[in-house]
């Protein structure tokens, strides 16, 4: 068992509670670490066919040509599948009733006019994987080729290639007016269109500057040109950041059967009771006809974060072949179709004052999008760096534009992370020039309280819940040895080192989910979780809060996950680093559901009101002593009252999906369901302070990350080992940005050319800094009852900030001008004495 | 098995690549085949050559004793062809049948060094010397036809005797241009795939496809060329061509060779013995 | 017809216990035969069913392949021995040092201990290019895709290229190359012994295989001579990660001095040209020289003479220069406090 009481040295958390900020034997540990857990690829079904994918050897094209009859007369050949199968997009319905209506031209599970080398075209289920295999090598299919482009600044020319058929960017259309007395309509899909710029806007290439033509979106506030004309310092700098693949160790393999006109998937993803309504668009189908195993995730980061939509080509073929078909990814096929971070080619000017205050900042980004859906890095990037840096007036404007490259996903802070590492080396160079010191530059433009971010909506700017960033620079600072390290010699040998700090945030929180539990006529406490297992343990940490307000020790919960027959509450998605936040809510308020209705069954048994009752040490009892009930007796009695004490009936404002799980639950217990309606003023964000020290050999460039300390306001700690896990986990994956990961097409084929691990480099272990620290301000939100924030993403922006802005520490400022920042770059530009990378041209 | 090796192209298109190599044994048995078969042709089969009487006596007696047919400047350009005929014919074919050695630059500064003789060539057989003598005429297919009658025992007039060069060694010329060309043409595009010192390299030229075709046309020219040379180096050294062969090295011809295998009005030859006019051309 | 990478292609296994036995079976397969030893480069051809022989002779059950053995004159590493045994092993440690510090830098620590002296030295090029099953001509085919005016290349070569500009992209070889390395081969005629440097092919001499070893050839064994035997070493890797990282460079020297005189040299580099070079005419101009800064500099400058970059391997001009710089005068080391 772990010691509740940490590590020796480490900072101790929930001083006021039992369980709150405490570490614990997570529910899924054992079988973790014994192998008995149970991933999408281990389960094995009778009569089971494996299906292998066709993926287009084209980077756009047109199917012009397809024989599959030799393969379909090979033995064991069971069934194709193509786009011909699939069912048509199927519009959604929001839980406000809004419907969003189908996107025609996003993306399918297969195609038969692929966008990207790499994509899916058909499938072939065969009694195994070899057969399937031989069987896809015998089909003749061939392409007629169509314009294909890369680079979103080859798209953007004039005359330049468009990687779609129709154009190169997405425009939104607008909802028509609503009638009145009507509900408004939904807007439209939006639909394909182009944008070009002119020869003159591309004029700023050649000065290696970012040209900044018509932008599609864009917002502002303040007075930017007058703050920009005023300011004591000016820089305006170009900076490229890196697409990269998100890398789940466990790849997209997905197992699919009927039974009774249901179908069952096992799959991994990131959240669980969410990933239903995927489905069933991607289906065509009701939610409640499917069925989602889903014990154990190896990782998402964004990318599963309801699930993938080629979960449906083994549900579909095992409709077609009618037995179960299991498809295993390969990795090369999960880096086509396992999303990554778009790669932001972007540019800022940005206004000091002589103190360092940021005066104004104009931003514009391109995002290189791939083909499909809207990526919304580009709009993130523009708020995160509102919130972060507070500038007096800020200008954002973005182009997100389709290119014939794999799909994008949100990945640990999409856009975000590439906002923050666009913005850090300025920052960072204008400490020098401004000769002040870099964590104080940092202080002065860090949010505080109800910070505001962001654009003007209805004539006002939105806000924070509540920031505490200083205090998070003045712990790290200390703990970090900041002014003893920036006083030290940097050169010796062929070695120099350098420090560098940064600001990181990211969204952290949602609300309005439900929260379940049912105290078992045994005494235990099954605890429904709709969370998915992605592997921050949100999954069972959040219900500690259940446990602490109700008094009973964890030994006594059973956490019930992974499988959507479980009867499950409505859940957020396990994304965007919400998880936390929303779920600590609604499992605070069905703790107070459930010890409302505790102390109301010992009032109705023993008289007197339910104010008089109080529930604690695992049992009901008269305060000030006197009767009093196990919660094992209680439970009993509920289902002896029925109604709302055993889910007979369920309370009015949950969602409809918590009602089908209430019912089903009916008569096992004290049912306990709420919504979280708790009040909420701002939005939720949690931040960190990011700190390294690099050393640089000179001779090779070639660096290492000798220390690290991540410092996170993500509110009350709720389980440290995770937190732990979190912080630093998700500061290396901001590290790999700076040091390594990156996307390298060949642009005359228009194919992936970094296809494997040792391609795109994701860090590994022993990149990661020996001396890697965290810790955590503990201070609770405002906004919330337990206090609690999320910490998934927050500190990805400054695990590659802290790096890039120690290497221009040790380097100087002409070395890099994008990441990831690699012994080649840093080489060759010593050598010059000037940068010597291609400053914009993407995937190199 | 095909004559021509197959890929697939990143693209996933069947693409040629090159000639499959065992067309190298191809091309080198046919020309074997062909001395052989010509040999025997030559030693058992062939009748007397007979051609109708021609120049007078007196024309005759006006001739120098040596009869000038190939100039210096031919000479050298044969020599030059022929040499770096040989070092691309070498460089090409001895690494695909197993003899390891850097051939390629080898190969392409040969290809260069052909490459300028022929266009020396061109320009100096298109305003230099007779333009026309090594293309077939009229009387070059009658006298064909005479001879092939005469062969097959029917009865034809006598052909006349050859002008400056018999109508075999113009046909052979021919294929030499076909194969030449071929070879030359894709192998000066093909130089922009590798490093030379001409210019940047560039494989992206032209698409995969028609890259493919030419890799193949330089192979198909290129083993044709193996069977041309065999074919010629063959009748370089059969014993009634050796003075054809000596003039390419001397420029000049026996009065007595002349006079039994040419035709003075078809091939004029100035009577002056002291100031030969050079009317060499090269093959 | 469609391409899949994925699912090894059906093959004829053979696991022969004896050298003799894995011999015959290559003779009897000539061509169609592939020799795997830890599999670390064949499942990579095999999966991505870019390779299907028809017979794979797995050799890991042939013992006299394995370990490493004491000679008269040094000692015999079994071409079969793992990496991490190479490391390990307190001979090589203690005498030729060179070789145990190259072997550890290989790949990862799982990769060493599947991954064998043998197949470290004989595995084939990684460029991307080759390694997507295009058609190049390492592949049989007329193009180089790294070598074009938009080709991706900056692990590629910077020495030695002509038309092929992929790299070797082993570790242990130049070290062996340092310690005078004989390879031993069995052949159909019989034994051969060649020098470490003459085991590896460049593609102006063959551009399809990256070594001397023919259908029914088996490496059998690495000789090292005693003769540089506690000389004075120096090997360095510079890659972009500190694990599972080919070289982008690496550098093997071994020295022996007389004072600060050197005497005696060899180097080795690889990551520059499709084989591992060694430098030999740097190896002549610092023999007799005082080993110091100046010697370095300049014998750095003269291993980079003819280098001619790509677009994206510029940085292996400096890279290569330094390094050998600093396998002959040592680096400074920083000297922090703290």
């Amino acid at each position: 068992m772990p010691s509740p009481e940490g590590k020796p040295g480490q900072q101790k958390f929930g001083a006021k509670y039992k369980l709150i900020g405490k570490d614990y034997t997570t529910p899924d540990l054992y079988a973790k670490v014994t192998g008995k857990s149970k991933y999408a690829e281990d389960y094995r079904a009778d009569g089971m066919l494996f299906c292998k994918l066709l993926l287009s050897p084209v980077p756009h094209g047109r199917v012009k040509h397809l024989d599959l009859s030799k393969a379909l007369a090979m033995p064991g050949v069971k069934a194709i599948l193509t786009q011909d199968d699939l069912p048509a997009p199927a519009d959604s319905v929001t839980d406000l009733g809004v419907v969003i209506k189908a996107n025609q031209q996003g993306e399918k599970a297969l195609t038969m006019e692929p966008t990207y080398q790499g994509e899916p075209v058909l499938a072939v289920a065969a009694v195994d994987e070899l057969t399937a295999a031989e069987a896809i090598e015998q089909i003749n299919i061939q392409f007629e080729h169509l314009p294909f482009v890369v680079d979103p600044l080859d798209s953007l020319r004039p005359n330049g290639p468009n990687a779609r058929t129709e154009g190169n960017v997405w425009v939104r259309q607008p909802a028509p007016p609503a009638k009145p007395g009507e509900k408004a309509p939904s807007p439209p899909p939006p639909q394909i269109g182009e944008l070009k710029w002119t020869e003159s806007d591309f004029a700023e290439l050649k000065q290696g500057r970012l040209p900044m033509g018509k932008a599609q979106d864009e917002w502002s506030y303040g007075d930017v040109d007058a703050g920009l004309k005023n300011a004591a310092l000016v820089l305006d700098e170009t900076f490229v950041t890196p697409d990269s693949s998100h890398e789940t160790l466990e790849l997209r393999t997905t197992l699919a059967y009927w039974q009774n006109g249901k179908v069952f998937i096992h799959m991994g993803t990131q959240s669980t009771v969410q990933t239903l309504a995927g489905l069933g668009r991607w289906l065509n189908m009701d939610p409640n006809q499917i069925v989602l195993i889903s014990e154990y995730t190896g990782g998402g980061f964004g990318s599963k974060a309801t699930g993938y939509i080629f979960a449906i080509i083994p549900a579909l073929l095992s409709k077609k072949a009618n037995v179960p078909v299991m498809m295993r990814i390969s990795r090369e096929e999960e880096h086509f179709i396992g999303r990554a971070r778009p790669g932001f080619q972007g540019r800022m000017k940005v206004g000091f004052s002589k103190d360092g205050k940021i005066a104004a900042l104009d931003m514009f980004t391109i995002c290189n999008n791939g083909p499909y859906d809207a990526v919304g890095d580009a709009n993130a990037s523009g708020r995160i760096v509102s919130l972060l840096y507070q500038p007096a007036a800020m200008r954002w404007r973005g182009v997100t534009v389709l290119t014939n490259t794999p799909p994008r996903g949100p990945q640990s802070a999409p856009g975000g992370m590439q906002g923050i590492v666009i913005m850090e080396p300025i920052l960072a160079k204008a400490a020098r020039q401004l000769s002040l010191d870099q964590v104080e530059i940092r202080k002065a433009n860090a949010p505080q309280g109800k910070a505001p971010f962001g654009p003007e909506m209805d004539g006002k700017r939105g806000h924070c819940t509540s920031a505490f960033l200083k205090e998070a620079f003045d712990r790290g600072a200390e703990q970090f040895k900041w002014k003893e390290r920036i006083a030290r010699p940097k050169r010796s040998g062929t070695k120099v080192r350098g420090v560098g700090v940064s600001s990181s945030a990211f969204f952290a929180g949602s609300t309005g989910y439900d929260g379940l539990i049912v105290i078992r006529p045994d005494g235990r406490i099954a605890i429904q979780s709709g969370i998915g297992n992605l592997g921050t343990e949100s999954i069972s940490d959040v219900h500690r809060v259940v446990a602490e307000v109700l008094g009973v020790t964890w030994e006594k919960c059973d956490v019930i996950w992974g499988n959507t027959s479980q009867n499950l509450p409505w859940t957020c998605v396990s994304g965007g680093s919400q998880t936390t936040h929303a779920m600590t809510r609604a499992a605070h308020a069905v703790a107070m559901d459930a010890q409302k209705k505790l102390q109301e069954i010992a009032a109705k048994t023993y008289g007197g009101k339910p104010e008089q009752y109080e529930v604690a040490n695992e049992r009901v009892f008269r305060k000030g002593g006197g009767k009093s009930m196990t919660l094992a007796q209680a439970a009993q009695r509920a289902i002896q009252l029925g109604g709302i004490y055993d889910g007979h009936e369920a309370p009015e404002d949950v969602n409809k999906y918590t009602k089908a799980s209430i019912a089903a639950l009916a008569g096992q217990g004290l049912v306990a369901a709420a919504k979280d309606k708790y009040p909420h003023d701002g939005q939720t964000f949690s931040y960190v302070a990011s700190f390294a020290e690099v050393e640089v050999d000179t001779e090779t460039g070639m660096y290492d990350i000798t220390d690290f300390l991540a410092v996170a306001d993500v509110g009350t700690v709720i389980h440290p080992k995770a937190l732990a896990g979190q912080v630093l986990g998700r500061s290396i994956l901001g590290m790999g940005h700076a040091i390594g990961q990156k996307w390298v097409f060949d642009p005359q084929y228009g194919h992936t050319l970094s296809r494997r691990f040792y391609h795109t480099k994701p860090p590994t272990i022993l990149d990661v800094p020996v001396n890697m620290q965290w810790a955590a301000l503990d201070i609770p939100d405002p906004e919330t009852p337990v206090g609690a924030r999320g910490i998934g993403e927050p500190p990805v922006g400054g695990g590659c900030g802290a790096i890039l802005n120690a290497l221009s520490d040790a380097l100087g400022d002409e070395i890099y001008r994008r990441a990831p920042v690699n012994l080649d770059t840093i080489l060759t530009s010593l050598e010059a004495g000037r940068p010597m990378q291609d400053p914009l041209t993407a995937f190199i | 098995m095909g004559i021509i090796e197959w890929a697939t192209s990143p693209l996933g298109q069947s693409v040629p690549i090159h000639i499959a190599w065992f067309l190298i044994w191809v091309a080198l048995i046919a020309g074997m085949l062909f001395l052989v078969v010509h040999a025997i042709y030559i030693r058992y089969f062939a009748k007397e050559k007979e051609f109708v009487a021609d120049a007078s006596p007196k024309v005759a007696a006006q001739l120098p004793a040596r009869i000038p047919r190939h100039s210096l400047a031919a000479r050298l350009f044969h020599w030059i062809m022929a040499a770096s005929m040989f070092v691309l014919l070498f460089t090409a074919f001895l690494p695909k049948v197993g003899v390891r050695f850097d051939w390629v630059t080898y190969h392409w500064i040969a290809g260069t060094v052909l490459t300028i003789s022929i266009i020396f060539h061109i320009i100096h057989a298109s305003f230099y010397l007779d333009f026309w003598s090594i293309w077939p005429d009229r009387a070059d297919v009658e006298d064909a036809w005479k001879r092939f009658q005469r062969f097959r025992g029917e009865s034809s007039a006598l052909p006349r005797k050859f002008a400056k060069y018999p109508l075999e060694n113009k046909l052979y010329h021919g294929a030499i241009i076909v194969t030449g060309m071929s070879v030359i043409l894709t192998g000066v595009f093909m130089m922009s795939r590798v490093r030379t010192i001409f210019f940047p390299r560039n494989p992206y030229l032209f698409s995969d496809m028609t890259w493919g075709l030419m890799y193949v046309l330089h192979g198909l020219a290129g083993v044709g060329l193996i069977t041309l040379v065999v074919v010629h180096v063959y009748f370089a050294i059969r014993p009634e061509k050796l003075p054809i062969t000596a003039s390419m090295i001397v420029g000049t011809m026996s009065r007595e060779f002349y006079l039994k295998e040419h035709d003075p009005n078809r091939w004029v030859v100035e009577a002056s013995p002291n100031v030969p006019r050079s009317m060499a051309d090269g093959d | 017809m469609a391409v899949i990478r994925d699912i090894m292609p059906a093959f004829q296994l053979f696991q022969p216990s004896s050298i003799a036995d894995a011999q015959k079976l290559l003779e009897q397969h000539g061509e169609d035969a592939w020799v795997m030893a830890g599999g670390l480069d064949s499942f990579d051809w095999l999966k991505d069913r870019i390779r299907k022989p028809k017979a794979l002779v797995d050799l890991s059950g042939v013992e006299e392949l394995r370990g490493v053995r004491t000679t008269a004159d040094g000692i015999e590493i079994g071409a079969m021995t793992t990496l991490t045994e190479v490391v390990h092993h307190p001979v090589v440690k203690e005498k030729y040092g060179l070789l145990a510090q190259a072997a550890e830098l290989v790949a990862s620590p799982q990769i060493r201990n599947q991954g064998t002296l043998g197949g470290n030295v004989s595995q084939d090029a990684r460029c991307w290019y080759y390694r997507a099953g295009w058609p190049c001509y390492r592949a049989g085919g007329n193009i180089c895709y790294a070598d074009t005016p938009v080709g991706r290349n900056r692990e590629h070569a910077i020495l030695h290229a002509e038309r092929c500009v992929a790299v070797n992209p082993s570790d242990s070889a130049p070290a062996l190359i340092a310690l005078d390395a004989k390879f031993v081969i069995r052949t159909p005629k019989g034994e051969r012994v060649v020098d470490a440097e003459d085991y590896f092919l460049g593609p102006d001499i063959d551009i399809t295989q990256m070594n001397i070893l023919q259908p029914g050839y088996l490496l059998t064994a690495i000789r090292i001579p005693s003769t540089w035997a506690g000389a004075r070493f120096y090997f360095e890797k510079v890659r972009d990660r500190n694990v599972w990282d080919f070289p982008l460079l690496n550098v093997a020297s071994a020295m022996m001095l007389s004072g600060d005189t050197i005497q005696n040299i060899r180097i080795a580099v690889n990551g520059a040209a499709a084989r591992p070079l060694r430098l030999k005419a740097v190896e002549d101009s610092v023999r007799g020289k005082q080993r110091n800064a100046a010697t370095g500099e300049m014998a750095g400058k003269l291993a980079v003479q003819g280098a001619v970059p790509l677009q994206f391997n510029a940085y292996k001009i400096p890279l290569m220069r330094n390094l050998v710089k600093r396998s002959i005068s040592g680096v400074q080391e920083a000297a922090w406090a703290s």
